[in-house]
């Protein structure tokens, strides 16, 4: 898609960060036994705010966004609100709960609350669909960053990027690695504003803090276009913009790999407040990805998109693109390419463990082969990482959407699927197995529907059904739960006693 | 499904988890502060929009608050784009104030 020849400054900022990141990593390694990332030192709300930022962060947060602002324009607001305000969701409905209940993955939880394998075996299944999907828009980033870091065609800087990604994680894997997500955190930002700073600073706008300082571009760009650009409703409808961004907020409140941040919190309170600096962290970048977008469409002169076909190209390395077209040095550009790749290499990492990690305990282990010693399941969650990580790239080669809408499709499913079965286990007693079950099946079903091609279902865009979905589904729940037995009166006590006291 | 068969007491109420029925006591409040936590992030989000089309002059929904500028971006911009961020950082920020003061109150009383 975008070649244009070799970059040394940023490949070697690439290959210093890479490795420094590592020899750090070995440095503060822990105890033995790392596979699951999941360290806890007593770091305190601000540092598991920073982790929980870090880890949330990926390509989509990096690249996605700007790009749907440059194509899309207000509509991309919902991207931004749907992802800062699922935490609020998360923190008053459930965060504070999740750490009481005491289980580290989403299958354990399932299992724990429902009392049931098959419930458990499909919660694995999801977890692992909605790491595969995360990981085909992690892969379009990677891919497409490549391309413009060596100047090879887009396929051929997937390949290429696959194999780093999986070489860094093999190779800090078997040195036991620990990762340092304060400093990831610290690196990220870092690669993300100083390099807008200086767009801001060449098209000449206030540069110090370009977040809140673009308006100015913003109204020059509204002038521009007849102000189509800022209207709310230029390029989607009402009911789309408010499909995504509550798709985007339950599937916050029911990702996996977001909810697994809050098992591993040394206490309760500081679960919760850590919610607080998350969200924080997470809005500096936020506040900061339209702003990309803006100088981009006002260094093309400002007016409508002239050749939507290139238009859309571009959008998802738009952030390096606004860099590169504002006259920013390539090494300056170039950080925020390693940025975007960091970014995108960790949140791969995290996803191909939990995806892999779903397959081996919560799959292998309890259905296929029960009597696996540790090191068996272990060796299986190796293997499957790598047939995870290709699979990946075999629908990553022709990428279906945007970075974000890709993503936004793993929301979607999340939304769908373990927000109801989290919410409903935590907030209502009566919820059994059959309707967890049901749940999930028909969560699944939904989100299937949403991407049959053709406007089969109007109402439910691939990228937005958890509007109906999640509701629709709670109320499957319900509904079979009270048609059939109720849960353990075990698993009640634990409920009042343990995960709702005070 | 033979063994969670209900002693004789009324065990519904005893280990009774509804967000819609709350148990008296600590639940309640908490699940009535949950409430408002819910009306602040719902109204302020969805209900601007709702807002925007209520207001608006035309499909593209053009407005006085699109016309109006704040911090020198157009109102609504800087509403959804900028204030709302910040806005669940307070909510959450009240939350664990009030959720904080309740546990302790409640710890004490056991």
């Amino acid at each position: 898609m975008v070649a244009e020849g070799f970059k040394l400054s940023p490949v070697l900022l690439l290959l210093a960060v890479l490795a420094g990141s590592m020899l750090v990593g070995l440095a503060s390694r822990s105890h033995k036994g790392g596979y699951y990332l999941v360290s806890g030192r007593s770091i305190g709300p601000l540092g598991i705010g920073a982790a929980i930022a870090s880890n949330w962060m990926s390509a989509a947060s990096f690249l996605g966004i700007a790009g749907v602002f440059y194509l899309h324009g207000y509509f991309a607001l919902a991207y931004v609100i749907g992802w800062t305000g699922g935490y609020v969701l998360l923190l008053i409905l459930m965060a504070g709960q999740i750490r009481r209940f005491g289980k580290y993955t989403a299958p354990e939880f399932v299992e724990a609350r429902y009392d049931s394998t098959v419930a458990r075996v499909l919660s694995a299944v999801i977890t692992i669909l909605i790491s595969l999907i995360y990981c085909v828009a992690q892969y379009k980033g990677i891919g497409l960053v490549f391309a413009w870091m060596f100047g090879f065609d887009y396929t051929r800087s997937l390949l290429l990027g696959t194999a780093v990604a999986i070489s860094y994680l093999v190779v800090s894997g078997t040195l036991g690695a620990a990762r340092n997500q304060q400093l990831h955190y610290a690196i990220l930002i870092v690669c993300f504003i100083v390099p807008l700073m200086a767009v801001a600073g060449k098209l000449g706008y206030f540069w110090a803090i370009p977040q809140l300082g673009y308006g100015e571009a913003l109204h020059d760009l509204a002038g521009d276009t007849g102000g189509s650009y800022t209207f709310p409703w230029t390029y989607a409808t009402p009911y789309q913009w408010t499909a995504l961004c509550f798709t985007l907020m339950v599937g916050t409140a029911g990702l996996p790999h977001v909810l697994s941040r809050f098992y591993t919190v040394p206490n309760v309170r500081d679960a919760r407040w850590s919610v607080v600096w998350g969200i924080f962290f997470i809005g500096l970048l936020y506040w900061s990805a339209p702003a990309y977008a803006v100088f981009a469409r006002i260094w093309e002169g400002g007016g409508p998109v002239a050749d939507p076909q290139a238009a859309r190209a571009v959008a998802d390395i738009i952030v390096i693109k606004a860099a590169e077209w504002a006259g920013v040095p390539t090494w300056l550009t170039g950080i925020v390419a390693v940025g975007a790749i960091i970014a995108a290499f960790s949140t791969v990492t995290g996803l191909l463990i939990t995806g892999a990690g779903a397959f081996s305990y919560d799959i292998y282990y309890r259905l296929i082969n029960p009597r696996a010693s540790e090191r068996q399941r272990m060796r299986m969650a190796k293997g499957a990482t790598l047939v995870l990580a290709l699979l990946v790239v075999f629908v990553a080669v022709e990428p279906p959407g945007m970075i974000a809408e890709i993503t936004a499709v793993a929301f979607a499913l999340a939304g769908n699927t373990l927000f109801p079965v989290f919410l409903l286990g935590i907030w209502w007693d009566r919820t059994n197995k059959y309707g967890a079950i049901a749940g999930m099946l028909t969560g699944l079903g939904l989100t299937v529907a949403s991407l049959l091609p053709g406007e089969a279902f109007p109402l439910l865009a691939p990228t937005s059904s958890a509007l109906i979905g999640a509701p629709l589904v709670t109320l499957v729940m319900i509904i079979v739960s009270l048609f059939t037995p109720p849960p353990p009166e075990s698993i009640r006590k634990f409920l009042v006693e343990k995960v709702h006291a005070p | 499904m033979t063994e969670n068969q209900q002693p004789p007491r009324k065990p519904d109420d005893e280990l009774r988890v509804n967000f819609f029925r709350p148990r008296p006591g600590f639940m309640r409040k908490e699940v009535r502060l949950i409430w408002a936590m819910l009306a602040g992030w719902g109204i302020c989000t969805f209900g601007f929009q709702f807002l925007l089309v209520v207001m608006q002059r035309n499909e593209a929904g053009e407005s006085a608050l699109t016309d109006a500028s704040f911090f020198g971006f157009p109102f609504h911009y800087w509403f959804s784009g900028q204030s709302l961020i910040l806005w669940f950082i307070l909510l959450c920020l009240v939350f664990n104030l009030a959720i904080d003061r309740l546990n302790e109150q409640y710890r004490k009383r056991k």
